[in-house]
């Protein structure tokens, strides 16, 4: 019950004190921020600053040294993710993407999305493998809620192809839609414009604020994109060297002459 | 394209259609049409199909190696011969501790792959695999040693008492039953749990796949497959030493499903009669070359290579291939 | 004290043996990326052809056993040039089942060219034996030791002191970007092979005097080779080497003191035991993968 008393009421995700370091060097030093519900949050940095140790750190693929990470799970309670094993995470309503588009090549896009629906079924091993009734409701169910993410991200029309030899711009978008299979409250996109051009960028933004509409849940972005960011973010995060450097909205982070030093100048080269 | 859902209904029906087919071997036997020795011969290729199916859930879907396939296979025959004829329980009861025993030893195995991957977990499989056939070597009470068990026929539910044409088509049906029952829990979750292991662990826990949990499974499903496999065999061959279960056995389980095609039921099937019938249906016919000894296995080793090097999807899709070859030939007529 | 010196010279003995074979498949493994499962199936072949230039040819046995080197320097150069060089596209795991194509290959060839019949290789030095501190040690045991000890001493030395060691270094570290770098990679893998094969037929030779030269003459040996490669780590080139001395003393001394018949089988528990906790052998490194 304490534990609730950690988190504001309309507040989703909260980083206190975070730390964690490799051999003798702190990738991540006391690092503290704090996301609403619904809103569309952005992490950066210049390379090498520690933001993608720092959400490897929320979603509890590292265990950190240090701190708390305080979030509400989808039926409301408050709770502290370092205790839980990575696997346990997504059942919170905490999903993310990743940098390199981990799908299963040899599935089809459907099967890759219903994956992200894996905690989801109930049925036993043996009712699954003698086909029983109530294991092909469930299937099914599952199957069609599937393809209505499919629909709603435009790809249906892909989704019996393998996703091995699909382009970057839709296994992107099918890594997405795996992690709407939850419900989530909170998805973590990692540096989700990696390797798209202008045009899905703006795409991309779209989406993004499509999703956190139509799910009502809070977007984390850790992205380079500097435009990306300032064009989509609610608020935004800027971190160097691990440690905490500002918090604000898009503009007051703009101005922050510490974050600016931080870039040194490279900001100014992305924003056209 | 098709959709999905049909095709995967009517692979379990034509799974039943090929079971029918294979039950009408002992007809053509009767007939003469084909010699006495096709029914040992095609019974082999089910018993180690079950065994590959094993490995191919292991290897092929889970992507976890093991060298042992040999040594659960030959836990499985000899625990099915004891039981039966030491025993003298039901042959029921040989079944159930047949899978239930090597099952348990799988699990440990499987515990052991938390730690150790790839190469070296290849490697340890492959000495617990020695150790099982040391024991069958050693454990003379258990295994008669090097003079080898025997074993009977069958005796279901305590009175219907088999024949080898009866038994083989018990294998028939335990492999048909084998393959409905994978290919129903590959196609669900459990299915792509294992799939989402292999090919990305990162992905799989993130979207909340157990990873001990899934190799346990994994493990548990395979060692199962390849016991069940040595319960069959011994149910049908009648007979067992223990320079049976060695590495070049589960090396040839292996190359079953590499050359079949891995992540393919038929494939499975197609591979082991390449690897186990192939040299006694075909090699051992060619007049002179097919007397030499050594002849099939020299055979057979170059068209491992082979199919390897230029066809390592797997034999399976050969009818693919021969039906993109048909279409563009139809193409370059009609012009 | 004494029994035990003699065991462990034996196990000395049977170590280099081990050793040559592990080294043989360390060789290929890191530089072609293949698990060599048929090190001990050319051994074999090639010892029979050492057996058949030693009793047929009549060939005094140095020279049978130089020819027998040749034809596995050979072989190993022809699997590499046939098979091996064209398994770029290849995934991992059929390439080790390659390696068992050409086991069946080769243990099929050889009751063709050779009979079925088992046949006899004696020791390399006649009988007579040696004491040190009280424990004896046969002149061909001494041979062996000295004999393994000093060409893997040489194999080393190039490996770490010569271009053609780099050579190998840089090809086992990275084929694709040693390619790019000038490095005659497939050279590199077609030596390894040809090596490896000279180790294996060394090894046979080795083994052959203790039982007969047959057709399983090296599944022992190719079992302990292996298992001395995941004890000695498949990272390093003398790992391996390392792990096969450990094995022939222990397996020695668990034989002896413990228990004649099950003492190979608790070196491998023990084994077992050791990875779960050294999951990358003794003396290898893990690789994170990033995410």
């Amino acid at each position: 019950m304490s534990v609730n008393l950690h988190l504001n009421e309309n507040s989703v995700l909260k980083l206190e004190g975070l730390s964690i370091s490799f051999g003798g060097l702190k990738a991540v030093d006391d690092l503290s921020f704090e996301i609403k519900e619904r809103e569309i949050f952005g992490l950066i940095g210049p390379n090498g600053a520690g933001k993608t140790t720092a959400f490897n750190c929320i979603t509890q693929f590292y265990k950190p040294n240090h701190g708390k990470i305080y979030f509400r799970d989808k039926h409301g309670n408050v709770t502290n993710l370092t205790e839980h094993p990575v696997h346990e995470i997504i059942k919170l309503g905490l999903v993310r993407t990743f940098q390199n588009v981990e799908l299963i090549r040899e599935l089809s896009i459907l099967d890759n999305v219903l994956i992200g629906a894996h905690i989801d079924f109930k049925s036993s091993w043996i009712a699954q493998g003698f086909k029983t009734k109530k294991a092909r409701a469930e299937e099914a169910a599952l199957r069609k809620e599937a393809i209505e993410v499919l629909e709603f991200l435009k790809i249906a029309d892909r989704m019996n192809l393998l996703a091995g030899g699909q382009p970057y711009g839709i296994l992107k978008k099918v890594e997405m839609a795996r992690t709407l299979m939850c419900h989530p409250k909170l998805i973590i996109l990692d540096e989700p414009a990696a390797g798209l051009n202008d045009q899905e960028t703006i795409d991309l933004a779209n989406v993004i604020r499509t999703i956190r509409d139509r799910y009502d849940c809070a977007v984390l972005l850790v992205e380079h994109d500097m435009r990306l960011v300032m064009d989509v973010c609610d608020k935004i995060c800027a971190i160097n060297f691990g440690k905490f450097l500002a918090v604000g909205t898009p503009k007051e982070i703009q101005l922050n002459k510490e974050v600016q030093a931080a870039y040194l100048g490279v900001k100014e080269e992305n924003h056209e | 394209m098709k959709n999905k859902f049909n095709v995967k209904k009517n692979q379990n029906l034509s799974y039943l259609i090929f079971g029918a087919v294979l039950c009408t071997l002992p007809l053509w036997i009767e007939l003469g049409v084909l010699k006495n020795s096709y029914l040992t011969l095609i019974g082999s290729v089910l018993i180690y199909s079950v065994a590959a199916i094993g490995l191919n859930l292991l290897l092929g879907w889970s992507g976890l190696i093991s060298l042992g396939t040999a040594g659960f296979m030959g836990l499985g025959a000899y625990i099915a011969a004891y039981v039966t004829v030491n025993l003298k329980l039901p042959f029921e009861v040989s079944l159930l501790l047949g899978l239930a025993i090597p099952l348990v030893i799988g699990v440990l195995v499987g515990l052991i792959s938390l730690r150790i991957e790839g190469l070296y977990l290849a490697i340890a499989t492959l000495s617990v695999s020695e150790i099982l056939r040391k024991s069958f070597e050693e454990l003379g009470w258990f295994t008669n040693g090097f003079s080898g068990k025997s074993a009977v026929y069958p005796k279901l539910l305590g009175f219907i008492t088999l024949d080898k044409y009866t038994t083989y088509i018990l294998l028939v049906f335990f492999l048909i039953a084998v393959m409905i029952l994978v290919n129903n829990l590959i196609n669900g979750q459990m299915g792509r749990a294992l799939n989402a292991m292999r090919g990305s662990e990162a992905a799989a826990q993130a979207m909340g796949v157990n990873l001990l949990k899934y190799r346990l499974v994994a493990f548990a499903l395979a060692t199962s497959l390849a016991a069940l496999s040595g319960v069959l065999y011994m149910s049908f061959i009648k007979y067992t030493y223990p320079a049976t279960w060695t590495l070049g056995m589960s090396l040839n389980i292996l190359a079953v499903i590499i050359i079949g095609g891995v992540r393919n039921l038929y494939g499975t099937v197609l591979g082991a009669f390449v690897v186990f019938a192939m040299p006694d249906l075909f090699l051992k016919q060619i007049p002179y070359f097919g007397t030499m000894p050594g002849f099939a296995y020299i055979v057979n080793g170059i068209l491992i290579i082979l199919v390897i090097l230029f066809y390592p999807r797997g034999l399976i899709y050969i009818g693919n291939d021969f039906k993109k070859l048909w279409g563009k030939l139809k193409a370059r007529v009609a012009r | 004290m004494s029994t035990f010196l003699q065991l462990v010279l034996r196990s000395l003995e049977t170590g280099s043996i081990y050793a040559l074979a592990a080294l043989g498949i360390i060789i290929i493994y890191r530089t072609s990326n293949i698990t060599h499962f048929a090190q001990g199936a050319m051994g074999m072949f090639n010892t029979f052809v050492v057996t058949y230039l030693f009793t047929s040819a009549k060939m005094p046995l140095w020279m049978a056993i130089l020819g027998g080197v040749t034809t596995a320097l050979i072989s190993g150069f022809l699997v590499d040039f046939i098979i091996i060089r064209h398994t770029k596209k290849v995934a991992p795991i059929s390439k080790q089942i390659i390696t068992l194509g050409l086991i069946m290959i080769f243990v099929g060839v050889a009751p063709f060219l050779f009979g079925v019949d088992p046949l006899n290789l004696p020791a390399i030095l006649p009988n007579g034996a040696v004491s040190i501190g009280g424990a004896s040690i046969s002149y061909n045991g001494i041979f062996n030791i000295s004999f393994g000890l000093v060409l893997m001493g040489i194999l080393f030395y190039i490996l770490q002191k010569t271009k053609w060691g780099l050579a190998i270094r840089t090809t086992a570290s990275n084929e694709a970007t040693a390619r790019l770098m000038g490095v005659p990679t497939k050279t590199v893998t077609m030596v390894a092979w040809a090596i490896a094969g000279a180790l294996g037929v060394l090894a046979g030779v080795m083994t052959a005097p203790f039982t007969s030269v047959n057709l399983n003459l090296m599944d022992g040996v190719q079992l302990n080779a292996l298992i001395a490669c995941v004890l000695g780590g498949f990272q390093t080139f003398y790992g391996p080497v390392l792990g096969a001395y450990i094995i022939g003393i222990v397996k020695n001394l668990l034989v002896y003191y413990v228990s004649s018949v099950w003492g190979e089988q608790l070196l491998y528990v023990g084994i077992l035991i050791f990875i779960v906790f050294r999951p990358y052998g003794l003396i290898g490194k893990k690789i994170i993968k990033k995410v």
